[in-house]
C-alpha cells in the first residue's frame, strides 16, 4: 500500500504507537536508572568510611570518632538466627499442612487466608504487637521481643513459599510412595520434602534476607544497645537500627557511618540475592 | 507461464504384504508412494498440480516459498495460486505445514523468534514479504479466524467493529451498519441483534466463532484465512459454519485449513494436499477427491494413511 | 499357620503402631503450626483492640475525623466576647488548661495523600515497564536482566531508601524541585489570580486574624514522602503487572494483530483484558505504600497536620507510630494503638481486595488459554 494514500488519521495512529513504544522503553530505562542511582550513591558515599575497622570495632560513643558497627552486625545475625529457629520450622510445617493436608477437617482454607492476612500486616504494627506482648510484661526491650517480631513476619512468608514448592512436587511421587506401602509421614519426609528442599531453602533464605533488612519491627521490641551482647534478655543491637540512628544524627562522622553501614547491608543483600537466584535456577532445573 | 510439471505416477496397487519383513514392507511402501518416499528421503519431487488450476485469477500467489523455524525447515518450495472468489482448502496430516503456510500469508509467523522465509508470496499482485511492505497494512487486507474462538472481552458490537475502530472510525451510524452487515454475513445477526451490548464471552462456542468471522470480514478483506475454524466446535456448530463458508464465498476469497477431509470435500472448490511441508497435489476438489493424480492423495483422502 | 519363606519377617504385628505414631506426630505438628498461625492473628487483634480500647471509648468514631493531635496540655488564655485577654483581680492572665486531644484525621489524610502521590507517579511508570518486559524486552533479549534488576529493587530494605532520601532527595527537593516549582507554577498568573498560590503560601489564623506566610520548602514534606514511596512501590507493581500481562492468552494478541492493530493498539487490548489483575497490582502497591514506615518517616517532616500544599511537612499513620510510640504516655499510647488498629484494618482490606483481583485475573487468563 503506497504511503502517500495514508490518511492523517492513520498517521496519527501509527505515530501514537511508535510514541507509546518509546514511552514504555523510556519508563523502563528510568526505573533502571533510578535503581542504579540509588545504589551508586550508597556505594560512593559509603566506600570511604567502610573499613575492616567498621566491621570489627564497637561504637565508641564518641560522636566524632564513632568506631565500628560490630555490635549491630552480630546483633542482626543473632536476631535472625533466633527468629529463624522459630519461624522456619513453624512456617515449613504450615506449608506442609496447607499442601499435604488440604482436605483436613481443621479447614486449611481459612488458614491459608489468615497466612495471607498476616503477610499484609505493616511491620510497624508487628513491632507494636511485640511491644505489648513481650516488652511490657518483661519490663524492657529485649532481643526476645525483637526475634519474636521478626518471626511473626517470617512465618507467613515461609509458609506460603513452602506450600507452593510442595505443591509443585508431582502427585505421582506421592502415589508411588504410598503404593509401596509407605505411610503418609514417611512419604512426606522421604519423598516429598527432599524433592522440594532446594526451593524451600531458597524461599526461606529470601525470607531471612527480608527480615534482616527490617527496621520498624525492632524499634520498640529490641530497642538498641551500644554494646556487643548476645544475651537476648537485654535491649539488643541490630545493624538496621544502628544505621537508622546514625543517619539521624547531626554529627557528620555518624552520618558517614550510616552510609557505610548501608553499603555493607546492600552488598550483603546483593550477594544473597544473586546466590539465591543462582541456587534457585539450579534447583528449578533439577525439579523439572 | 507453465506451472510445475505434472507427473503421472501410477505405481502398482499394493497387495497385502503379510509375512514380509519390515524392510521390505518399507520398500514396498516406498514403491507404492514414490512421492511420499521422495519427500521423506529429501529428494526433489514434483507437485501434481492439475491443469484446471491454470489460468485462474489468483488472489494469492505462492512461488517457491520456504520457511524455517530456526534450523528446522517447515515449508519446502511451496508453489500454488489461490483463486479469487473461491474456497480453497489445505489438507494434510498434522505437521504438514498447512497452518504455517496460512499464518505466513498475514505474517503472523513474524511474531515467532527465529523464523526465516525465502521465496515469493504476493497478495493480489503485491508482495507480502517485500522490503517495503507495511505489515499492518497487509494484515488489514487479510482476515483471519483462529482454531479456538478468541473474542475480545468486550461487547458483541465492539468485537465486530474493532477493526474499524483501530482505523479511527467513530461515526456511530457507519459502525452500526457495518456491524449489521458483518453479522449477517456470519449468519449471526438474528441471534444477537437484540443483545449487541452483551459481553461476547456469553455466547456459545459456535456463536463466538461466527462472531470472529464477522469480526474478520467487517472491512471486506481481500482474502479470508480460516485456520481449522471448526476443530474446537461441536458437530452442529461445525455444520452451521460450513454452510456459512458456502455463503461467504460469494463475497470473499477463502483459504481454509482443515484436518477433516470430508469438510474439505463439502466446503471447498479447490483443495491442496500437503505433506511434511511440501505441496503434493493441488486441484479442483471434485477432481482431487474422485480422480486424484497420485495414489498418495487417493489413499490419504480415503483414510488409508495419515 | 503356613510357614513364611525365610528372610521375611511378619510385619503385621509391629507396623500399625509405628505407622500411627509417625503419621499422628506429623499430622498434629502440622495442625499445631497451623493453629499457631490462627492464634497469631487472634493475638494481634486482641492485643491491639484491648490496648486501643480506652481511646476508642473516649473518642469513638469521631477519632477518624478529629483533626487535632495534641500530646501536651495546652495552657490557653481565656478570651472574652470581644476576643481580648482577660485577667483576674491580681492581674494574672486567666488561662484554661486543655487536656491533650488526639485525632487520627491528619495521619489518615497523610497516609492516603502520600500513597496517592506515590501511585500517580509509580503506576504509569510501572505499567510502561511491565509492557516493556512482556512485549519488547524478550525480543531484545533483555527480559531476564531488566526483570532481575527490578526484583532486586524490590528486595532493597526501606531503610536504604530512607537514608538515600534523607541525604539525596531532601536536599534535591529543597534546592531543585522547590525553587523550580516556585519559579514555574508559582509564577503563573491568570489575570491577577494565581492558581497555584495554595502550593506556596499558607494562611494561619493568629488571634483571629489571618496571616499569610510563604511556605519554606526545606525538603522534608509530603511530596518527598510521596516520591520516595513511589520509588519503593515501583518494583512490586511492575513485577505483578508483568505476571498479569504474561497471562493474557496469546490468541487475544494474535487476533488483534491479525486485524491490523498497531503495537500500541494491541497493548491497549492486553491492558484491557488484564485490567482486574492490573488493578490488583496497583492495590498491592498501595498497600505497601500505606504500611511503609522507615523511608517515609525519615523524609516526610513528621508534622501532624492537614495542609493543602504538598510542600508542607506531613505525617502518615506509620510514621506517627514510629516517631511517637517510643516516648508516649499512657493516654497517648492508647490513641496511638487506635491509629495502629486503623492502619491494620486499612492495610488488610486493601490487601484482601488486591489478592482477590490478582488471583481472579490469573484464573481467567489460564482458562482462556
Amino acid at each position: 500500500m503506497a504511503t502517500a494514500s495514508r490518511t492523517i488519521r492513520e498517521r496519527i495512529t501509527r505515530a501514537t504507537s511508535a510514541a507509546m513504544f518509546g514511552v514504555c522503553v523510556g519508563f523502563s530505562l528510568l526505573i533502571v536508572v533510578l535503581l542504579v542511582m540509588v545504589l551508586v550513591y550508597l556505594f560512593t558515599r559509603g566506600i570511604d568510611t567502610v573499613s575492616i575497622g567498621l566491621l570489627t570495632q564497637l561504637p565508641t560513643g564518641d560522636q566524632n570518632e564513632p568506631g565500628g558497627m560490630l555490635n549491630g552486625i552480630v546483633g542482626t545475625i543473632v536476631l535472625i538466627g533466633l527468629a529463624s529457629a522459630v519461624g522456619v520450622p513453624i512456617g515449613v510445617l504450615v506449608g506442609i499442612y496447607l499442601s499435604e493436608y488440604s482436605n483436613d477437617r481443621f479447614l486449611p482454607g481459612p488458614v491459608r487466608f489468615i497466612c495471607d492476612v498476616l503477610a499484609g500486616v505493616p511491620s510497624i504494627v508487628v513491632g507494636i504487637l511485640g511491644y505489648e506482648l513481650i516488652v511490657v510484661p518483661l519490663g524492657g526491650f529485649s532481643g526476645w521481643a525483637g526475634a519474636g517480631a521478626l518471626a511473626f513476619i517470617m512465618i507467613p512468608i515461609v509458609a506460603r513459599t513452602s506450600e507452593e514448592m510442595l505443591r509443585l512436587v508431582p502427585r505421582s511421587f506421592r502415589e508411588g510412595s504410598l503404593a509401596l506401602g509407605a505411610t503418609k509421614s514417611q512419604t512426606i519426609f522421604r519423598v516429598v520434602l527432599p524433592s522440594a528442599t532446594g526451593s524451600i531453602v531458597t524461599g526461606t533464605l529470601l525470607a531471612v534476607a527480608r527480615i534482616a533488612g527490617e527496621t520498624a519491627p525492632l524499634l520498640f521490641t529490641a530497642g538498641y544497645s551500644r554494646f556487643l551482647t548476645t544475651n537476648p534478655s537485654e535491649p539488643f543491637p541490630s545493624l538496621t537500627i544502628q544505621i537508622y540512628q546514625a543517619a539521624q544524627s547531626p554529627f557528620p562522622a555518624q552520618q558517614r557511618m550510616a552510609w557505610a553501614g548501608m553499603l555493607v547491608l546492600i552488598v550483603l543483600f546483593l550477594i544473597l540475592s544473586i546466590s539465591i537466584r543462582l541456587v534457585a535456577q539450579r534447583s528449578v532445573r533439577v525439579a523439572t | 507461464m507453465p506451472t510445475p510439471s505434472i507427473t503421472i505416477s501410477r505405481p502398482q496397487t499394493g497387495t497385502g504384504n503379510s509375512g514380509l519383513s519390515s524392510s521390505s514392507e518399507a520398500a514396498s511402501l516406498a514403491r507404492k508412494y514414490p512421492v511420499i518416499d521422495a519427500i521423506r528421503s529429501g529428494r526433489a519431487h514434483d507437485s501434481a498440480v492439475h491443469e484446471a488450476m491454470q489460468g485462474l485469477d489468483p488472489v494469492l500467489d505462492v512461488a517457491g516459498f520456504r520457511l524455517w523455524y530456526g534450523k528446522a525447515q517447515a515449508l519446502h518450495n511451496v508453489s500454488l495460486s489461490v483463486p479469487r472468489g473461491k474456497v480453497t482448502a489445505l489438507i494434510g496430516p498434522s505437521g504438514c505445514g498447512k497452518s504455517t503456510l496460512i499464518r505466513s500469508v498475514n505474517r503472523l509467523n513474524d511474531l515467532i523468534d527465529g523464523v526465516r522465509v525465502e521465496g515469493e508470496m504476493s497478495l493480489a499482485g503485491e508482495s507480502v514479504y517485500g522490503a517495503s511492505v507495511d505489515v499492518i497494512d497487509l494484515r488489514k487486507r487479510v482476515g483471519m479466524v483462529f482454531q479456538k474462538p478468541n473474542p475480545f472481552p468486550m461487547t458483541i458490537f465492539e468485537n465486530v467493529v474493532y477493526r474499524l475502530r483501530i482505523d479511527g472510525e467513530r461515526r456511530r451510524s457507519f459502525l452500526a451498519d457495518a456491524c449489521e452487515r458483518a453479522l449477517r454475513s456470519a449468519a449471526l445477526w438474528d441471534e444477537v441483534k437484540d443483545r449487541l451490548k452483551d459481553s461476547a464471552l456469553g455466547l456459545s462456542g459456535g456463536q463466538q466463532q461466527r462472531l470472529c468471522i464477522a469480526r474478520a470480514v467487517v472491512a471486506d478483506p481481500e482474502l479470508l484465512l480460516l485456520d481449522e475454524p471448526c476443530s474446537a466446535l461441536d458437530p452442529v456448530a461445525t455444520l452451521r459454519i460450513e454452510e456459512l463458508i458456502h455463503e461467504i464465498s460469494n463475497r470473499y476469497s477463502v483459504l481454509i485449513v482443515t484436518h477433516n477431509m470430508q469438510q474439505a470435500a463439502r466446503v471447498s472448490d479447490y483443495t491442496a494436499f500437503m505433506y511434511l511441508g511440501r505441496l503434493v497435489e493441488y486441484g479442483p476438489t471434485s477432481a482431487l477427491f474422485q480422480t486424484p493424480r497420485l495414489l498418495e492423495t487417493e489413499d490419504y483422502v480415503s483414510g488409508r494413511f495419515g | 499357620m503356613t510357614a513364611l519363606p525365610s528372610g521375611t519377617s511378619s510385619p503385621r504385628i509391629k507396623r500399625p503402631a509405628r505407622r500411627a505414631w509417625g503419621d499422628a506426630l506429623l499430622a498434629w505438628s502440622a495442625r499445631g503450626a497451623a493453629a499457631c498461625v490462627v492464634v497469631l492473628l487472634g493475638l494481634l487483634l486482641f492485643v491491639l483492640i484491648r490496648a486501643a480500647l480506652p481511646a476508642m471509648q473516649t473518642y469513638g468514631v469521631g477519632f477518624l475525623t478529629q483533626t487535632e493531635w495534641r500530646v501536651n496540655s495546652l495552657d490557653a488564655p481565656i478570651r472574652d466576647a470581644a476576643g481580648k485577654l482577660t485577667f483576674d483581680e491580681d492581674g494574672e492572665m486567666l488561662t484554661r488548661v486543655s487536656p491533650p486531644v488526639y485525632g487520627a484525621a491528619p495521619t489518615i489524610y497523610g497516609t492516603f495523600a502520600s500513597a496517592l502521590i506515590a501511585l500517580a507517579v509509580a503506576v504509569p511508570l510501572s505499567l510502561g515497564a511491565a509492557l516493556f518486559l512482556v512485549r519488547i524486552a524478550p525480543r531484545w533479549r533483555l527480559a531476564t536482566a531488566v526483570g532481575f534488576l527490578i526484583e532486586f529493587l524490590a528486595a532493597i530494605p526501606s531503610l536504604a531508601f530512607g537514608v538515600w532520601g534523607v541525604f539525596v532527595l531532601v536536599p534535591f527537593m529543597r534546592d531543585v524541585i522547590g525553587p523550580a516549582a516556585k519559579g514555574t507554577l508559582g509564577q503563573i498568573s491568570l489575570l491577577g489570580w494565581q492558581p497555584f498560590d495554595w502550593l506556596f503560601f499558607r494562611t494561619t489564623i493568629i488571634d483571629g486574624v489571618g496571616v499569610r506566610g510563604e511556605i519554606a520548602i526545606n525538603g522534608w514534606n509530603m511530596l518527598t514522602g510521596g516520591l520516595i514511596l513511589a520509588i519503593m512501590i515501583l518494583p512490586i507493581i511492575t513485577s505483578i503487572a508483568r505476571d498479569v500481562l504474561r497471562s493474557v492468552p496469546r490468541s487475544q494478541i494474535e487476533a488483534s494483530l491479525a486485524l491490523g492493530a498497531t503495537w500500541w493498539q494491541s497493548s491497549v487490548l492486553m491492558l484491557r483484558y488484564a485490567r482486574s489483575g492490573l488493578f490488583g497490582a496497583v492495590m498491592l502497591g498501595m498497600a505497601r505504600a500505606a504500611g511503609e514506615t522507615m523511608a517515609v518517616t525519615m523524609v516526610i517532616g513528621n508534622a501532624n497536620q492537614i495542609s493543602a500544599s504538598v510542600f508542607e511537612p506531613a505525617q502518615t499513620m506509620a510514621s506517627l507510630l514510629a516517631t511517637e510510640f517510643g516516648e508516649a504516655g499512657a493516654e497517648q499510647r492508647s490513641a496511638l494503638l487506635f491509629v495502629a488498629l486503623i492502619l491494620l484494618v486499612m492495610s488488610l482490606l486493601i490487601n484482601i481486595i488486591a489478592r482477590y483481583l490478582v488471583v481472579g485475573s490469573a484464573v481467567k487468563g489460564s482458562a482462556g488459554q
